[in-house]
């Protein structure tokens, strides 16, 4: 370049190339300082805690006012909320807590109890109890069991819900089916099938993907999808329950999975492609908003006339183990689980609440959370709630591929007895993880 | 760099007086020289080089981000080989890859043959055609796509007029990995530019000679603009096959975030996104990474071995 100019000048203008470069690095350096360090006390005394959890805009809504709530009454801890979709949730919480920088509480199902605990992420929130900073009474049902594995509480239940069955009401009225406690798969079939002659729609949106129904009807016969550290079932079992349920796809009396997949993230049911599907209740209150015709729920077909299996299960909030706050975070847990004003801003958008305070707090004034809680208190009538199995590591997983692999079955893209082999050679790997 | 290349050669004179002073001043140079591109050093080591030397160790080892890896030798390899799923991903990618890439090319190479000639507005045309180029890898281009694709949707009616009633490509297993192929294909505005410019090269007079020699649309093309351009083919299939092996975004999408339905759509990236991020296998992941990265590296290769063939180069004219 300019090698004969000006020494002088050249010097200048070195001098100004290395401050320039220098001050770059600082800044960079800088940049990273602010972006690491940042520790969530302040000189006043006042903590910042993180909490994180998934679902939809309603749901975001009411967690900030009952934020608010906390944040007056204890004035010296500030609430930093993170929320996003449920799978988007796992894979962001997984990096952070492989970083050791996962939320200081966070929304968690039984599905990744023993998963996190197994990789000493949660905490056992009994020591806070036992602490006086957290009061783990009046759970309604012996729902806090949802949130105990190995001796351990690693989760504080905010609602329970249980499996149901959601059915379109004008379809089956139309068709005359009238769902009855205690009816059979049989009787449910053929409630499907006269539908299927008289409205030419198909009956269900493909319940035999779904890993809960199975775990259900295999706890109807004396089994469970999960032991503590297996699959509870064989693979025969699953060759059968598949072979029956691709049999009922080419039949038409499950929809078409091609149409299914092409309504999605819609549900079948609302779409108007099936009159009945299999999910938890208070899952049943979205279809109202996405569909065109009145839904209300119905009870699990069963196999002897009388058990459908069924149990409470739970969306809860855990606690990272590493916090530097762990009595504001057990103060903040207390308070979203007790609260009578938290419980009447969360409704049953997480399940019925899971405290007495808070259940009896609030009075559902809507149609679905009305259904919801006539659901709930038939199924506990009925006595027919059982025990929640805590589920295996990797149970997650297995989930997701009980869905895809079916989803392959259902296709007519894998033959049930190679699907069934598949799934159990998966949830070899992932029980293994 | 090439202003370093411009710059006049300093006066022997000069550099004979002060060597010393030179060649401290020209390691000053390079001193902040380096300190300007320290950013970028600096986000290479940290954000590329680092993590691909850390994921060629991962390969090796059994490693779910909580745990230390645990180096298993080349289990995660032989694993993968006997893995079903990883098979069907392999297959689904060199569909895609054998299928887009060639109908791309053709594609962009004969609009570009139709925009080189001369007419009214063509410079419009041109950024008409290379729009989708620009567009086309966003989101929500892909969100469009699966409604275009989907049951009832425009792309299933038009079918039903001619009876092709396959009732939406989306939900089809036989049928949605072509919806990405058509997504591949409606991008060819990047590869088109690049033939504009190599057809622009082709001297004029050998299609003149040619013409007097009788020789017909065909025939010029074939022996003219074919050999001509080649170089500028050889570069097109190369860029766009190495584009093909990764692609991922469109998949993940389309299929909304399953790259389904019936693992129709398990393009590679796909699968290797699934067994790290949502599985936390991150060792097979690694595993699966560096194979694509030999199995695009051996593509490459073959790809130069085989100009030696078709490539016409005009060293020998000069």
């Amino acid at each position: 370049m300019q090698q004969g100019g000006n020494a002088r000048t050249g010097i200048e203008r070195r001098t100004i190339l290395k401050a320039a470069g220098a001050s770059l690095a600082v800044a960079g350096l800088g940049a990273t300082a602010t972006a690491c360090g940042g520790g969530s006390g302040s000189a006043d005394g006042t903590v910042t805690i993180r909490y994180a959890w998934w679902g939809g805009e309603p749901r975001a809504i009411a967690i900030k006012k009952s934020i608010a709530l906390f944040e007056k009454k204890y004035p010296k801890i500030k609430i930093k909320p993170e929320f996003t979709d449920y799978e988007a949730f796992w894979e962001k919480f997984q990096t952070q807590a492989s970083g050791g920088n996962p939320p200081d509480v966070f929304q968690n199902a039984v599905a990744f109890l023993r998963k996190y605990d197994k990789r000493g992420v949660l905490m056992d929130l009994k020591t806070q109890a036992d602490a006086g900073n957290l009061s783990l009474d009046n759970f309604r049902n012996g729902v806090l069991a949802a949130g105990q594995a190995d001796g351990k509480q690693l989760g504080v239940p905010v609602g329970a819900n249980t499996m149901s069955l959601v059915i379109d009401l004008k379809a089956f009225r139309k068709a005359g089916v009238q769902p009855e406690f205690g009816w059979t798969w049989d009787e449910y079939f053929e409630a499907l099938q006269t539908i299927q002659d008289k409205l030419k729609i198909a009956g269900d949106t493909g319940y035999f993907t779904i890993m809960y129904l199975y775990d259900l009807y295999l706890r109807q016969n004396g089994k469970a999808f999960f032991t503590d550290s297996a699959l509870g079932f064989t693979e025969d079992d699953l060759t059968r329950w598949w072979e029956d349920g691709y049999k009922r796809v080419r039949s038409g009396l499950v929809a078409d999975p091609k149409k299914i997949e092409q309504v999605k993230p819609k549900s079948g049911l609302s779409a108007g492609l099936a009159a009945s599907e299999f999910t938890w209740d208070n899952f049943s209150i979205r279809y109202e908003g996405e569909g065109e015709s009145d839904y209300g729920l119905a009870p699990i077909p069963t196999t002897d006339g009388k058990d459908t299996g069924q149990y409470l299960g739970s969306l809860m909030l855990s606690a990272f183990t590493g916090t530097q706050h762990p009595k504001e975070v057990a103060q903040f847990i207390d308070f979203m689980v007790h609260d009578p004003e938290v419980g009447k801003i969360m409704g049953y958008d997480r399940g019925i609440l899971a405290t007495t305070e808070q259940y009896e707090a609030y009075a559902p004034s809507d149609g679905p959370d009305k259904g919801v809680k006539a659901y709930e208190e038939e199924v506990a009538a009925a006595g027919v709630l059982g025990k929640i199995t805590p589920h295996p590591s990797g149970a997650d997983v297995i989930e997701a591929a009980f869905l895809r692999i079916g989803g392959e079955v259902a296709q007519g893209k894998a033959k049930p007895a190679d699907a069934a082999r598949t799934l159990f050679s998966e949830a070899k790997a992932a029980f293994a993880g | 760099m090439t202003l370093v290349k411009e710059a006049p050669a300093p006066p022997a004179g000069k550099r004979a007086a002060a060597p010393a002073a030179g060649r401290r001043g020209r390691r000053r140079e390079n001193l902040a020289g380096y300190l300007f591109m320290s950013p970028w050093i600096a986000g290479f080591v940290l954000l590329t080089a680092g993590p691909m030397i850390a994921s060629l160790y991962y390969a090796f080892t059994s490693y779910n981000l909580f745990t230390p890896p645990k180096w298993v030798g080349l289990d995660n390899f032989t694993t993968m080989f006997q893995d079903p799923r990883w098979q069907k991903s392999v297959e689904v990618t060199l569909k895609y890859v054998v299928v887009a890439t060639p109908l791309k090319l053709l594609l962009a190479l004969g609009v570009a043959m139709l925009l080189a000639q001369k007419r009214r507005g063509q410079g419009l045309y041109r950024a008409a055609f290379y729009l989708p180029s620009l567009i086309g890898a966003s989101v929500s281009v892909g969100f469009v796509w699966r409604a275009l694709f989907s049951d009832d949707a425009i792309v299933d009616r038009s079918q039903k007029v001619f009876g092709l009633d396959v009732g939406g490509w989306i939900g089809n297993p036989d049928y949605v990995l072509y919806a990405l192929v058509a997504l591949s294909i409606w991008q060819f505005g990047a590869p088109m530019v690049i033939f504009l410019a190599g057809l622009k090269q082709v001297p004029r007079e050998l299609y003149e000679a040619a013409e007097v020699d009788g020789a017909g649309p065909l025939r010029r093309f074939w022996n003219i603009t074919l050999p001509m351009i080649s170089p500028v083919l050889f570069f097109n299939v190369l860029l766009e096959s190495i584009h093909a092996f990764q692609v991922f975004g469109s998949a993940y999408v389309v299929s909304d975030t399953r790259c389904g339905p019936a693992d129709a759509t398990l393009v590679y990236t796909c699968y290797l996104y699934q067994k790290g991020f949502k599985e936390a296998q991150m060792g097979f992941a690694s595993a699966m990474a560096w194979t694509l990265v030999i199995a695009v590296a051996l593509v490459t290769a073959v790809l130069f071995w085989s100009q030696k063939k078709w490539v016409h180069y005009e060293e020998a004219a000069k």
